[in-house]
């Protein structure tokens, strides 16, 4: 089964989505070793079925398996990497905390952690295309401890290494568009951050033959913008809503002309934003002529995952229609 | 012979117990009363720590605080908290202070806890901290109908109050955050009120008073502001990046106030390592001779708990160990009260 993706404004989202069905009880089993991996993506799936269904009802045209195995972005990928050792409780806010992993060894890819969800999704998408999404070396790296490297450039390189192999592995399986997430990258909006990034996303990204691209949300995206125009990537998906579309004139001042993740609508606000208000924020990128429609990808600020699942979905429904709209004008 | 005093600079992370017990508390399944509980034997805990650790200040841990403003916005009147905002650059988020209209105190913060925490805290002094006016107004959102320095203004005579409260009480030291003036797109205007301010607030006691400002070595511009500001310390981030620390030093100095260096990093687990922190410390002893304080570089609550309390004891060690090497005088009350 094939689908065509529009060719202007098409539909996206930048990955998870609100835990469905039994996720979260799932995901605590394995953590207590109650069911194997195996086990784990088998009874994951229906879940995912659920995501898949929403996505399918509201008309994304490239989606993906709504992150229902990851209890965290971070956690994920520690529980399964050789190198690793089981964190502490560290609070994230008010009294909630997450296990920050702690890397106590060389880091090195046991097998693949991605590609069996990514493989089921796809077969149930209706042929839409489904993005490969993994964590981002610097993110790993920020947001666990270390205890073993003592070199930041070092880790990075070793996570850049892992997450390659793993990205060869989805595209080899067919996956074409490729997703890293970089959501820490934007706390230190500062040159000699980015340019440690850029020297993995070197190393990942080499001859990849799919649509690359770089998620990165929040924190000071405008201080960062000018040291990242460069990285090696097609497409970046940033968030633009919740900051008030603060960092559309920045892209006009650099002269920005990669491929647009254009996030429309907030994931922090539980208010589904009208058609009319997403069009209006097309309309002021398109407004700019920074560049075309054919380069503009519409989709959320961040993950959705923090949503009530009737507001995620109502969010994706008004996206579409918006984009509809917006490609019969541009 | 250059004096030399150790002290942790904020708060604790929580213990297992304390975590629990403010778990069910918000589920209903608890009460008040184990919740005082809880948290006064939690924090006795790591203020016994920080006593045996050889600390001349020590702090409660302030282990009920979700973030630095939090107790204090629940303690006045006509403002409100909102949705969560990243907190510097740690994977923490504190709640945005929406002031929606002139801020006025309805109690205070620190004078009980003060009352309470003092004894535990003996041969130790306890130190009051709390958030700097222009971290509040900047890290908040304005919807007073104030201009922003009447609002800082306002802020800061709520906290004059709450220092000359927490002196009365008996607080040793009175230490105020302004973690914000370490951005690098601070104006000179905002250093400049945060100075204003911050002198006001200082002046209202007798006990020494500390500016604390961490997260980042802040600009040269806004450090010249810091450095005359009429507090008895300034409180500095010295770890998170040393080389860029020692220029900014030894390029202004002090002016005429004592520095205290956070040079045990609290954000990073490892184990610190003295001979390191006493290469950087012989470079600031060539521009402070008379009195340094050590500290963490930040507060502990983005570190476990457990780690939190193995670097109290390092920031001891390696103090006790600078002391020696350095032939310096260390303060350290436990031995004062051995002497007498
Ligand atoms: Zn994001």
């Amino acid at each position: 089964m094939s689908y065509e993706v529009p060719k202007k404004f098409p539909t996206t989202v930048v990955g998870s989505y609100p835990k469905l069905g039994n996720a979260s009880e799932i995901i605590k089993k394995r953590d207590r070793n109650e069911i194997s991996e195996e086990e784990f993506h088998e009874k994951i799936r229906d879940s995912i079925n659920e995501v898949v269904k929403d996505y399918l009802e509201a008309g994304i045209d490239i989606i993906s398996d709504g992150e229902q195995s990851r209890e965290d972005m971070v956690v994920y990928f520690a529980q399964r990497l050789k190198g690793y050792n089981e964190g502490d409780w560290v609070r994230i806010f008010d009294n909630v905390y997450f296990r920050k992993p702690i890397i106590t060894g060389k880091l090195e890819r046991i097998k693949e952690m991605i590609i069996t969800d990514w493989l089921y999704t796809s077969k149930i998408s209706n042929g839409r295309p489904v993005k490969l999404i993994i964590t981002g070396p610097y993110t790993m790296l920020e947001w666990s401890f270390d205890l073993f490297y003592g070199d930041r450039r070092e880790v990075i390189m070793d996570f850049a290494k892992i997450i390659r192999e793993e990205i060869l592995e989805g595209i080899k399986n067919g996956a074409k568009y490729v997703q890293v997430d970089e959501p820490a990258l934007s706390t230190r909006p500062w040159k000699e951050e980015a340019d440690l990034l850029k020297e993995a996303l070197d190393y990942i990204f080499k001859g990849i033959d799919a649509k690359r691209i770089v998620h990165i949300c929040y924190g000071r995206l405008e201080r960062l913008l000018p040291y990242i125009l460069d990285y090696p990537v097609d497409q970046f998906d940033l968030e633009f809503k919740n900051s008030d579309f603060r960092l559309l004139p920045y892209l006009k001042e650099y002269g920005y002309n990669k491929e647009l993740g254009y996030g429309v609508v907030d994931v922090h606000s539980l208010q589904i934003e009208s058609v009319n208000e997403i069009k209006d924020a097309i309309d002021k990128l398109m407004k700019l002529d920074i560049i075309g429609p054919e380069k503009v990808f519409i989709d959320p600020d961040c993950g959705l995952k923090l949503l009530p699942r009737d507001i995620a979905k109502g969010k994706m429904i008004n996206m579409v229609k918006a984009a509809k709209i917006a490609r019969e004008q541009y | 012979m250059v004096k030399l005093w150790g002290a942790v600079l904020g708060g604790y992370p929580r213990s297992i117990d304390v975590r629990h017990e403010m778990r069910d508390l918000e589920r209903g399944d608890s009460t008040y009363l184990d919740h005082e509980i809880t948290i006064a034997i939690s924090s006795s805990a790591v203020i016994g720590a920080q006593i045996s650790s050889g600390l001349r200040y020590v702090t409660d841990g302030m282990l009920d605080f979700h973030d630095i403003f939090r107790p204090f916005l629940e303690s006045w009147r006509n403002v409100s908290i909102a949705g969560l905002l990243r907190y510097f650059d740690n994977n923490f988020f504190y709640r945005i202070p929406i002031f929606t209209a002139e801020p006025d105190v309805e109690k205070f913060v620190w004078a009980k806890r003060i009352r309470f925490y003092k004894k535990v805290a003996y041969p130790s002094l306890l130190k009051a901290v709390i958030p700097g006016p222009l971290s509040l107004v900047l890290m908040g959102k304005n919807e007073s109908g104030l201009s922003k320095e009447d609002l800082a203004n306002s802020i800061s005579s709520i906290l004059s109050m709450e220092v000359e409260k927490a002196e009365k009480a008996g607080a040793g030291m009175i230490q105020i955050d302004e973690p914000i003036l370490s951005d690098h797109e601070i104006s000179e205007e905002d250093a400049e009120l945060a100075k204003e301010l911050i002198s006001n607030i200082a002046k209202r006691v007798k006990i020494p008073t500390a500016l604390s400002v961490y997260f980042d070595i802040p600009k040269k511009e806004v450090y010249e502001k810091i450095i005359d500001t009429k507090v008895n310390y300034i409180s500095l981030d010295i770890m998170d990046s040393p080389s860029r620390a020692l220029d900014l030093i030894e390029s202004k100095g002090f002016s005429d106030k004592k520095p205290i260096l956070g040079l045990i990093d609290s954000r990073r687990i490892y184990d610190d390592n003295c001979d390191k922190i006493k290469e950087i410390f012989t470079n600031i002893l060539k521009i402070e001779k008379e009195e340094v304080g050590i500290t963490t570089t930040t507060w502990f609550d983005v570190i476990p708990y457990n780690f939190a309390i193995r670097k109290t004891y390092l920031l001891g060690y390696c103090l006790e160990k600078l002391g020696n090497e350095l032939n310096a005088e260390i303060i350290n009350p436990i031995k004062e009260v051995e002497k007498q």
